[in-house]
């Protein structure tokens, strides 16, 4: 694993110009081989020479640049140093590679320098892009650390002070120092007179903000960049550091653009020659910088000077904003408009007063009227006035007078304001009010409208159940006109068209015409009115209302109902739960399973997002049972799922809905031949298989036509290329329907996979999709596409979040779930061994002896249905696909950290819980915490404290059963999970509290895993026998087990092989 | 309004003079004045003396460069008339604003031409003008040079022309006190010196300094205290360029050039926004 770090290391010079350069470096998980590297500080873990090279060439495909100039930046490999946490003379890893190598960090530590090979890097704003580019897209054997993301994040708002021009060319005098006959400098003094260096000056709110923001969020390695070994003991102060990085980054970004010759010959002998050339003219010979200025040019500097400070007062004006109000010209004058001057105050910008009305006061009381504007009221509201003329000459008319308050504008000119000046007024800080049909809202557009109407209901056929529609080709349109969503005949249209003014009234009120664009519209409408009727799909008509502007709809009543409906999901109406169903659903999950059934009427089918732990297994099976109440031989659902839950699946069709026939297709007895498969398939309700059988067994489930295909964990599908998930798309299906628990909508590889499943075609092929949405959303960070993209797809997906006030509503405060989850083979025959052993001795043990063997052998049987290296304890690999439970859990942790909540696991074994820690740091690569009886009382608060810091990323807290103890306050924690059961519900219930205590907002979700088929099963199920039967009381321990006769007890542990996968 | 070329009003004193003066004489003086021979010029009341360096001429038997002494003296416009000029000035906020940010108004004439009166010399009458060198004709090459720069500081200051024209200081601020508009121009009468404001360092200088609370904590240490604020939108561009510099006005007084200087920040802006790799 490689982590990418990357800072701006200012150069280790004092003189007037200090330049710097930016630099990255490669940390790595295997160390160097070099052993002396405690002595000449050589950071261990780090790319060097060729490797580093060649590793940032090939990855991030940089463009060499060598410049000639000092000070302009190069491509180059060096040698920097850094102040890092060290303990015992190592550098510690940095936080990311903290997950991938086997060491703690220090909690005691000092900072000393260590040397790293640098990579030296140019274009900073351009470079820092395209590396966080190709890393979001790029395998996942590299990240970059928190220290170059912030410096491509604040490049990246840094941005906005070039694009808008906030920065201004600059002279900065610097006073002469005197020099004695030794060369010796002595004291400075004015009289030895001025350098002037020509540069940039940044003007902009935006940046002392941006500044302010970031300081506060720097990780302090931004700031531990030096040049030799021996610089420095303290890390730079950040404001400095930011300020300084900003200033250069400037000067480079003016440097690096391209004035061509004819210009920097216009520019000669200007100060804005030296701006705009600040590498090559800093250092040659005919420069002013090293030498003491003319008196020309201190006069030079001096008109600077006040220019400069002009200008920072209009930037940071008066205590008044000054506004421009337009006021619109009756019909029958339509040259008189009137633009009106208004003062607001800036402390309270409601707070308004008319300049009419400001001269209209005596003079006595004109005082008092401005007093919420300032002082030198006047004054300073001619400069406003003159500033503004500046801009907008046209305010100068206005002026013509000793009572300054309005100016006169005619129709073309109030146009050309509404059209650009009030923009430029209002981008120079003005405030311009304008009338209510101009704005965005207001305004009155002309569009081409499509008058839909859906069609008739078809004789439903009988697969698509109680379809309204067939699935194409459903609805029909008419084109008409339309202007403000008024319907115009051609001829009111052409005359608008034709009127040779930029606004017209139109029925009553002032809009704007854009002749051009009606011209368009009014050809589309002609060559589009002769087809009569057209046709368009459900589908096309959601897609065409998202994308296009030009287009205005009439709905008839019953597909606008229709769109209201989809738009709106949480005005469906709930269900009654099934007739046949075993259980309750929530109201939440009522509504959603109305929602499903909604959508597949439409023939749009649905993606079900629902967060984790709302019950989406729950929604799909009441939905299989509502479509059969009253229909017989509806062709079997094909569930597709990770092996890992696919137990999960089974058992919970068996609580809820019995009557729905379940085939399990798995395991090495499946059934191979095409003819059996077909014909046993559709003597069931529903068919389970995992991801891997549908390519294996791809002939087979390709032979029938399904009723449905549901995919479970939806995010599998991800990549199209993958022959699993091509053969996914070829399965013949009447309806798809996609379960996914994670935010889906935030990540648009995996969105576009799931409707190229559902919808296929919806949101355009790959490329198409990674063009208009992908890039300019991830690269760009493009708010509209974003928003765009949201809307096309909102329709389809029901994501309701824990913390929704509707469900929250719904739910109980702590939600309890049980996870079944299968064994692996390899448990299987290892479960099976102990429990021949344990039968033949359990025939000879008597009293103590039994009752100790009884509690050995749970503990043994425990320990391989959590996984088999822990019951071997040989040190086998702890991986995933030995142990299903363990499988399952990572994919329901990685649901939680991209929810952006926390989770505590509970075990009862301290060498799963260090066996979990690892796993979970070093695969999973989530922040973790481990709390065991080893723990010192300080450790313990220290992982407390940092896991409930708001400032932490969602994390993990793994504690060991019995050491958690009480009074730990872990409510950042909305998840609980038992990986392994303790067989007494209080022991259980009191861990559980450690989340849900006071202070918890949130509604907990308590995750109890059981492996089927075990003996974890079977006490399960007597425990909630128990429960109704309150009479029998299960003690504190699990002792009441030892009471047991030998054969119920070898009942409990005998293993129901039928629930072992593959 | 019409845009204004750096030296539009020095332009228009040196078009008044073209009415009644000898062109092909008067635009000897342009290349007089630009090649440094104005040793140096005053000002006082309405009188104008400067030392110009005059030329070599053996066959005159002139083999040192002689210094001349040229004067122009202004014909004054009568205090009377200068109250009625004033009254109506400080009544117009476009003037008073224009003056307030040191320009000369643009329809600056009018008010004059309202009163039968001319503020740049209309006449022959409206000036004498005499120089100590053998040159019998006048405009003198001398003259001419110290016509053009007068232009020039004209350009510098719009209250120049008005000293010359007989209005003090003095009178000027009493006289625009009498009005609320005006009492604020005569305010800003009185000049600020600027003095220059010499820095330490170029760029601000990064300093060191320890702060414990960076090397507390191995986490904060690598990844920051606070989370990065939210990534910001693609920024959009002004819907004009330059703004910034736009609110000063054109030809700032450090720029030498007659072409716009907002004109060139606005192609300077627009290149390094566009034609730059760096913001591709």
């Amino acid at each position: 694993m490689y982590i990418v770090h990357g800072t701006w290391i200012p150069a280790n010079e004092q003189g007037f110009v200090q330049n710097g350069a930016f630099y990255l470096w490669v940390e790595t998980d295997t160390a160097l081989h070099n052993s002396h590297h405690r002595a000449d500080k050589i950071h261990p873990r780090q790319l060097v020479g060729e490797a580093l090279y060649t590793f940032l060439m090939d990855t991030f495909h940089l463009q060499e640049k060598i410049s000639g100039f000092p000070g302009a930046p190069s491509n180059k490999l060096d040698m920097k140093y850094f102040l890092l946490p060290t303990a015992a003379e190592r550098p510690a890893p940095s936080f990311e590679l903290l997950r991938y190598v086997e060491e703690e960090p220090p909690t005691e530590f000092e900072l000393a320098p260590w040397r790293i090979q640098c990579y030296q890097l140019t274009d900073l704003i351009a470079t820092l892009n395209t590396i966080h580019f190709i890393t979001l897209n790029a395998a996942s054997d590299f990240q970059l650390g928190a220290d170059l993301l912030f410096w491509y994040q604040y490049t990246q708002a840094f941005k906005e002070i070039i694009v808008r021009d906030q920065y201004i060319p600059a002279i900065k005098a610097r006073t002469r120092a005197s020099q004695s006959k030794s060369g010796k400098r002595i004291n400075r003094n004015a009289k030895d007179g001025y350098e002037l260096h020509p540069g940039w000056e940044i003007l902009s709110d935006v940046y002392e903000t941006n500044i302010q923001q970031y300081i506060a969020a720097m990780p302090a390695v931004c700031a531990a960049g030096m040049n030799s070994a021996d610089e420095a003991s303290a890390l730079f102060n950040k404001e400095s550091l930011l300020r300084h990085f900003s200033e250069c980054l400037l000067r480079d970004v003016v440097a690096s653009a391209s004035f061509p010759n004819e210009m920097q010959d216009r520019l000669r002998d200007t100060l804005l020659f030296e701006c705009i050339n600040p590498y090559s003219s800093r250092w040659s010979t005919s420069s002013r910088l090293l030498r003491k200025a003319t008196p020309q040019e201190i006069e030079e500097y001096r008109g600077w000077l006040s220019w400069r400070k002009n200008l920072t007062r209009a930037h940071r004006n008066a205590a008044f904003t000054l506004c421009f109000q337009l006021l619109e010209a009756e019909f029958m004058d339509i040259d008189h408009w009137h633009l009106h001057f208004l003062v607001a105050s800036q402390q309270d910008p409601s707070l308004k007063l008319s300049l009419n009305e400001y001269w209209d006061l005596p003079p006595k009381q004109r005082t008092r009227a401005t007093k919420p504007f300032g002082q030198d009221f006047e004054k300073n509201l001619l400069l406003a006035l003159g500033s503004a003329a500046r801009i907008y000459p046209t305010i100068w008319e206005g002026l013509n007078t000793d009572r300054p308050s309005d100016c006169e504008l005619t129709l073309e000119q109030a146009f050309a304001f509404l059209k650009e000046s009030a923009w430029v007024l209002q981008d120079a800080g003005y405030t311009v009010i304008i009338p209510a049909w101009w704005t965005p809202q207001g305004r009155k557009r002309a569009k081409v409208r499509l008058k839909t109407s859906s069609r008739a209901p078809k004789k439903s056929s009988k697969a698509a159940g109680t379809s309204y529609f067939s699935i194409d080709k459903l609805i029909d349109y008419q084109y008409q006109l339309s202007i403000g969503g008024q319907v115009v005949s051609e001829a009111e249209w052409r005359q608008l068209v034709n009127a040779k003014v930029p606004l017209v009234q139109f029925r009553g009120e002032w809009m704007e015409l854009d002749r051009e664009k009606m011209q368009q519209l009014l050809e589309f409408w002609q060559t589009h009115q002769g087809e009569g009727q057209g046709e368009i799909s459900l589908m096309d008509m959601i897609k065409l209302g998202t994308e296009s502007d030009d287009l205005e709809w009439e709905h008839d009543q019953a597909l606008s109902e229709m769109l209201a409906h989809l738009h709106d999901k949480s005005a469906f109406a709930p269900i009654t739960d099934p007739r046949s169903l075993q259980g309750t659903l929530r109201d939440y999950q009522r509504r959603g399973v109305s929602w499903l059934q909604y959508l597949e009427s439409l023939g749009l089918n649905p993606c079900l997002a629902d967060d984790m732990g709302l019950g989406k297994t729950l929604e799909v099976i009441a939905h299989l049972l509502k479509e059969r109440e009253g229909i017989e031989g509806l062709p079997p659902t094909l569930v597709i799922a990770p092996t890992s839950v696919l137990g999960n699946w089974q058992r919970e069709i068996q609580r809820f809905a019995p009557e729905i026939r379940t085939m399990v297709h798995q395991g090495s007895t499946r059934l191979k031949d095409k003819q059996t498969f077909v014909e046993t398939c559709q003597q069931h309700d529903v068919v389970l298989t995992s991801f891997a059988l549908v390519r294996l067994d791809e002939k087979l489930l390709h032979a029938l036509k399904w009723h449905r295909v549901v995919i479970d964990e939806a995010q599998n599908i991800k990549n199209p290329k993958a022959a699993q998930v091509k053969s996914i798309l070829k399965l013949s299906a009447t309806y798809r329907l996609a379960l996914t628990g994670t935010p889906v909508e935030n990540r648009l590889r995996d969105l576009w996979s799931i409707f190229n499943f559902l919808n296929p075609g919806y949101l355009g092929k790959e490329a198409q999709f990674r063009k208009s949405f992908e890039t300019p959303i991830h690269k760009d960070n493009d708010q509209d596409r974003l928003e765009t993209l949201k809307k096309l797809v909102e329709p389809f997906i029901l994501r309701r979040v824990k913390t929704d006030k509707r469900i929250i509503d719904d739910l109980p405060d702590k939600i309890e779930q049980k996870m079944f989850c299968t064994l692996t083979p390899e448990q299987a025959s290892l479960y099976e061994a102990v429990v021949k052993d344990v039968e033949e001795e359990l025939q000879n043990a008597e009293g103590m002896q039994r009752r100790g063997l009884i509690l050995a052998t749970l503990m043994r049987l425990k320990q391989i249905c959590n996984h088999p290296a822990q019951f071997l304890q040989d040190g086998s690999a702890f991986t995933s696909t030995r142990s299903h439970k363990l499988e399952r859990l990572s994919e329901m942790l990685e649901e939680v950290i991209d929810s952006g909540e926390s989770a505590l696991i509970f075990t009862q074994f301290t060498e799963i819980g260090g066996a979990l820690e690892r796993y979970i740091e070093h695969e999973l690569h989530y922040n973790t915490y481990y709390l065991h009886g080893g723990s010192s009382v300080s450790r313990r608060e220290q992982m407390v404290h940092d896991f409930q810091n708001p400032e932490t990323e969602p994390s993990i807290f793994i504690l060991s059963l019995r050491a958690g103890g009480v009074g730990l306050n872990l409510t950042k924690a909305n998840h609980v999970f038992h990986f392994d059961r303790w067989w007494n519900p209080a022991v259980e219930d009191q861990a559980t509290d450690r989340a849900f205590r006071i202070g918890q907002r949130k509604n907990v979700f308590v995750h109890k895993f059981l492996t089927m088929g075990t003996m974890e099963e079977r006490i399960d199920a007597m425990i909630e026998d128990k429960k109704r039967i309150s009479s029998l009381v299960v003690g504190n321990d699990e002792g009441w087990l030892t009471e047991l006769d030998n054969d119920t007890f070898k009942d409990l542990i005998a293993l129901r092989r039928s629930a072992v996968m593959e | 309004m019409k845009q204004f070329g750096r030296n539009w009003w020095g332009e228009r004193f040196i078009a008044a003079l073209e009415r009644f003066t000898d062109a092909g004489r008067l635009g000897r003086g342009r290349s007089y004045a630009s090649n440094g021979r104005i040793i140096s010029y005053e000002i006082s009341q309405s009188a104008v003396t400067a030392k110009v360096r005059g030329s070599v001429n053996p066959y005159y038997g002139i083999m040192t460069a002689p210094t001349y002494k040229t004067t122009i003296i202004f014909r004054t416009i009568s205090p009377s008339h200068w109250k009625q000029v004033i009254s109506k000035l400080s009544s117009r906020a476009d003037m008073v604003t224009q003056l307030l940010m040191g320009e000369m108004p643009a329809t600056i004439e009018d008010v004059f031409a309202e009163l039968d009166l001319y503020l740049l010399p209309h006449s022959a009458r409206d000036f004498e003008s005499d120089c100590s060198c053998p040159d019998y004709a006048n405009p003198c090459k001398h003259i001419a040079g110290l016509y053009y720069v007068l232009a020039a500081a004209l350009d510098q200051d719009p209250f120049v022309i008005f000293g010359l024209r007989g209005l003090t200081r003095e009178d000027l601020q009493a006289e625009l006190a009498k009005t609320s508009l005006g009492k604020i121009l005569a305010d800003s009468l009185v000049k600020e010196e600027i003095e220059p404001e010499p820095v330490a360092s170029y760029f601000t200088r990064p300093i060191r300094e320890s702060d414990e609370t960076d090397s507390a904590n191995h986490k904060e240490f690598w990844s920051g205290a606070r989370r990065l604020p939210p990534l910001p939108a693609i920024p959009t561009k002004s819907s004009v360029p330059a703004i910034l510099v736009k609110k000063q006005g054109d030809f700032p007084p450090f720029w030498p050039k007659a072409a716009s200087f907002i004109r060139v920040m606005e192609e300077i802006y627009e290149r390094v926004r566009i034609r730059n790799p760096q913001m591709k």
